[in-house]
């Protein structure tokens, strides 16, 4: 089975991974998009300060988002086993990404057991596109102008403060607060925009004067979270990290890949994706080295490697939403296709006059 | 490979030897003068004082809290190659990388993570995982869980606390247990807003006093080396001293370890309400034999503060400088981050001096230790300043000199005339963590020890010669050269050897699939998952 290639032509691992890293020694500004698990992240991040790279998630705006609510501001967190433990009202905030639903079923279909006999667990979603949790009855709190004008108006509302348009069921919510014992607020950075985020923390912080609250961080991508921790303990700071001057800089404007790639800063595209179909086309003048599972080259890619997907085709630690940390993840299958961690390792070692990685 | 480090000026308290001669080192170990052999590799030592590594026993250097502060400040560490030393944190040593290069370049060769979450076990070992050349060791946090405050309301047998202490420490990969502010993140949760050593965890009835007590007797019972190490309630807050005492005499002759004493030394007389209780403290300390302490010294500049005291940092909120935080409710403890900036105020001052007046006045260099509570107090890289502080009564009077006068007469430090020895540094540096953490193979330079070894240049400038070690050995392996590293190497993390007993497993097994709706695997991890050739180092419980 062919796992390389140089553009349409399959190679033996090692030819590709050496082209790799011709290519690389050659780029005046790689940028490397990551959706992989930790090691993939350490392995990653080791190759691109060799190589002077930056990296970013793969289709990370919404990460970066994320990131920029600790970055800026700070908050009230909470972690997701405490939230089924102790939340007695859950407050849904925008719309969520299908890979937590599963999560806000099971909230939906458990009550507290943290908050003394006869507990219940209410629910409210905030804006018109948050999604009503399974079958749970829950109140829609909404007012015009987007998510952002309803939390605004909700905090409003909630510190007592006039408002030209609240939001709808602001009653319920109120008498709903005033009775819970601890209230969680979840929130994602793919459809909730900075302001939102900030609205929505500074309305648990409000609360927290009185009463205990507390804000779920439900990521946008579990992998770009766990990324995210990765290059903040091996650097200093979350991804949009670059290494072009020998040391590692955060710059979440400059170093967008999107931005990049789009403005033609930069000459080399390095994929780390789960799916083949997620790699997108190369533009012009750009060498695009694509590490994906795959079958065959992906279609404009200078060099590709086929890896397995973390926790399906080889063990893996990953970030894990449901538990809010890291977590190990046996591979369902003993997949043939190497970690991501081993080619971008690989594809180091071939680097001319590589410095001794840290990492 | 055989090394001498020649003709140092020895200093190793534990097997009383104190004066110049060689050191020999065999691959990893420290051996005897060997007979007819020509050493691989010899370092000339002449001029410098040779020591065992050192151990920090209380330093946050990796896991979740940890690598949230440095989520948070991402503009105090823009970089980490070198940077002018008036940056804010700029010498913090911010990155994995980093801690383990500048640890190393002072001498150090073991730092304990005294803060880990059972839960997120698995992020912590990552990150040490990740810091170069030194070994690393972890406690692990209990008495603010669910199954240990359900276990102690209902009254469960002392074995079964034991077994569920046994398999958290197991589990975990942990050295020993740390309890923090015993039930006041529970209460926080209830929206208890302060709590006491005798006040009760709503919901479980129980007070912190008992959450104490309960896993000194479990950790004393299941033989950890390591006492129970305590974080007091009330950290901080003036009236303090009374909590430290109360706790202190709560051990009952039995070992317990209360982490940075000089937080909890800050009385309440004078104009302000805020004095020195390092005095009454210090003498609590010298008269119960039992009770080990480290300090947590406070130096002046920017730091943040990081405690899974996740109800303090709450209250410290407002103290924010820049002004932002993160507070996280856990599954237990959870935590608080806080940047701060110590200034030489009035506060400040007497802060930086209580910590010294402690040091000074404690007089058994085996039961004080010498921590800033990283990045707590300071970040560990001012530890060459202290240092010179401790050994030196004139670097203290110059010190003095530029800190609050009305702050300094509420303390006895500028009366203190004590200078630490080298032979002190030894002891409460290397000798004395050693033997509080159960490491009988360092913290001297005996044959047979692990060849962890520190060479200092002597000189004038106390500070500068504990900033760069003139050799350090790692292992056996000459991994620092004039203050700057020579060689990477990867250390381990030390746990300790326990066994969880299997009925305990399966009731954890059961209680994680009740309540969280989980296996008990997504709790666990393989060795495998750290990627690194032997990640661990195993530690022996008493027996």
């Amino acid at each position: 089975m062919a796992v390389a290639w140089i553009g349409d032509r399959s190679v033996p691992v090692d030819d590709a991974a050496r082209k790799a890293a011709e290519l690389l020694a050659a780029s005046l500004c790689p940028v490397f998009s990551l959706d992989t698990d930790v090691h993939g992240t350490r392995a990653a991040l080791a190759l691109a300060r060799s190589a002077g790279a930056v990296c970013d998630q793969f289709d990370g705006a919404a990460t970066a988002r994320e990131a920029a609510q600790y970055t800026d501001r700070g908050g009230l967190f909470i972690a997701p086993g405490e939230v089924r433990r102790r939340a007695d009202l859950v407050v849904i905030v925008g719309a969520l990404p299908a890979h937590h639903d599963e999560l806000i079923a099971e909230f939906a279909s458990t009550v507290p057991d943290l908050t003394g006999k006869d507990a219940e667990r209410r629910f409210f979603l905030v804006g018109d596109d948050a999604k009503t949790p399974g079958k749970a009855k829950a109140v829609r709190l909404a007012c015009e102008g987007g998510l952002e004008a309803a939390l605004g108006a909700l905090r409003a509302q909630c510190a007592g403060r006039q408002v030209t348009h609240g939001v709808s069921h602001f009653d319920a919510f109120a008498e709903a607060l005033a009775a819970s014992r601890f209230p969680v607020f979840t929130f994602c950075g793919v459809f909730a925009g900075a302001l939102a985020l900030e609205m929505l923390q500074g309305l648990v912080g409000d609360l927290n004067r009185k009463q205990r609250a507390s804000a779920l961080h439900l990521p946008a991508s579990p992998n770009g979270w766990g990324s995210t921790l990765v290059s903040t303990w091996t650097t200093g700071f979350p991804l949009r990290t670059g290494f072009a001057r020998g040391h590692a800089e955060f710059d979440p404007w400059r170093f967008d890949e999107a931005r990049m790639l789009a403005e033609g800063e930069a000459d080399l595209h390095l994929v780390v994706a789960e799916d083949a179909r997620q790699v997108p086309a190369a533009p012009k003048g750009v060498h695009m080295i694509a590490l994906a599972k795959t079958a065959k080259p992906v279609a404009g890619a200078a060099v590709t490697i086929a890896i397995g997907v973390p926790g399906e085709d080889h063990d893996a630690v990953v970030y894990s939403s449901r538990l809010g940390t890291l977590a190990a993840m046996t591979a369902k299958a003993s997949g043939e296709l190497p970690p991501a961690a081993g080619i971008l390792r690989r594809i180091g070692e071939n680097l001319p006059e590589r410095e001794s990685l840290p990492c | 490979m055989l090394t001498r480090v020649a003709g140092g000026e020895i200093v190793d308290p534990v097997n009383g030897r104190l004066g110049t001669g060689d050191l020999w080192v065999e691959d990893e170990t420290i051996v005897p003068p060997p007979t007819g052999r020509k050493p691989d590799l010899t370092l000339d030592a002449k001029g410098c004082v040779v020591m065992a590594g050192a151990i920090d026993i209380h330093s946050h250097i990796g896991g979740g809290n940890v690598n949230t502060a440095r989520l948070l400040l991402p503009e105090h560490h823009k970089a980490h190659a070198p940077r002018p030393g008036a940056t804010p944190l700029a010498q913090l040593g911010w990155t994995t990388f980093e801690t383990g290069r500048l640890y190393a370049q002072m001498g150090f060769t073991t730092v304990v993570e005294p803060a880990m979450s059972p839960g997120a076990a698995l992020h912590t070992h990552l990150e040490l995982a990740d810091i170069p050349i030194i070994d690393k060791a972890t406690l692990a946090i209990l008495g603010n869980d669910d199954f240990l405050l359900s276990m102690i309301r209902d009254n469960a047998s002392a074995a079964m606390i034991e077994d569920y202490v046994s398999w958290t420490v197991a589990s975990s990969r942990a050295l020993g247990v740390k309890v923090i502010n015993a039930g006041a993140a529970a209460a926080f949760k209830e929206n208890v807003r302060s709590f006491s050593f005798d006040d009760e965890v709503p919901f479980y009835g129980t007070s912190s006093r008992k959450i104490v007590k309960t896993l000194q007797k479990a950790v004393t019972g299941l033989g950890v080396p390591h006492p129970l190490h305590v974080h007091c309630n009330n950290l901080g807050i003036p009236g303090a001293p009374d909590t430290a005492a109360e706790t202190m005499a709560a051990a009952e002759g039995l070992p317990l370890h209360l982490a940075h004493l000089q937080f909890y030394s800050y009385g309440s007389e004078g104009k302000r309400g805020f004095s020195s209780a390092a005095t009454r403290l210090a003498e609590l300390v010298n008269t119960t034999p039992e009770i080990t302490i480290d300090i947590g010294q406070v130096m002046f500049g920017q730091t943040v503060t990081i405690s899974s005291d996740v109800l303090r940092q709450f209250t410290a909120r407002g103290s924010a400088n820049p002004r932002k935080s993160v507070i996280i409710d856990g599954d237990a403890n959870g935590g608080g981050i806080v940047p701060f900036r110590y200034s030489n105020d009035f506060f400040g001052s007497l802060q930086w001096a209580i910590g010294l007046e402690l040091f000074l006045l404690i007089e058994d260099p085996w039961r004080v230790f010498f921590t800033t509570d990283h990045p707590n107090g300071a970040p560990f890289t001012t530890y060459p300043e202290i240092f010179g502080l401790l050994m030196s009564r004139d670097a203290r009077a110059k010190a003095m000199e530029a800190v609050s006068g009305r702050a300094l007469k509420l303390t006895t430090l500028p009366a203190l005339t004590r200078e630490y020895t080298f032979e002190d540094i030894a002891v409460m540096t290397r000798a004395a963590p050693a033997k509080l953490l159960g490491l009988k193979d360092r913290g001297h330079l005996g044959p047979g020890a692990l060849a962890d070894v520190a060479v200092y240049r002597k000189g004038g400038d106390i500070a500068q010669m504990f900033r760069s070690a003139a050799f350090v050995l790692k292992n056996g392996e000459l991994v620092v050269e004039d203050g700057a590293v020579k060689k990477m190497r990867w250390g381990r993390a030390l746990r300790l050897k326990t066994t969880p007993d299997k009925a305990m497993v399966k009731r954890m097994e059961a209680y994680h699939q009740q309540r969280y709706g989980l296996s008990l695997d997504w709790f666990d991890f393989p060795d495998s998952a750290i990627q690194r050739e032997q990640p661990f180092g195993e530690v022996s419980c008493r027996a």
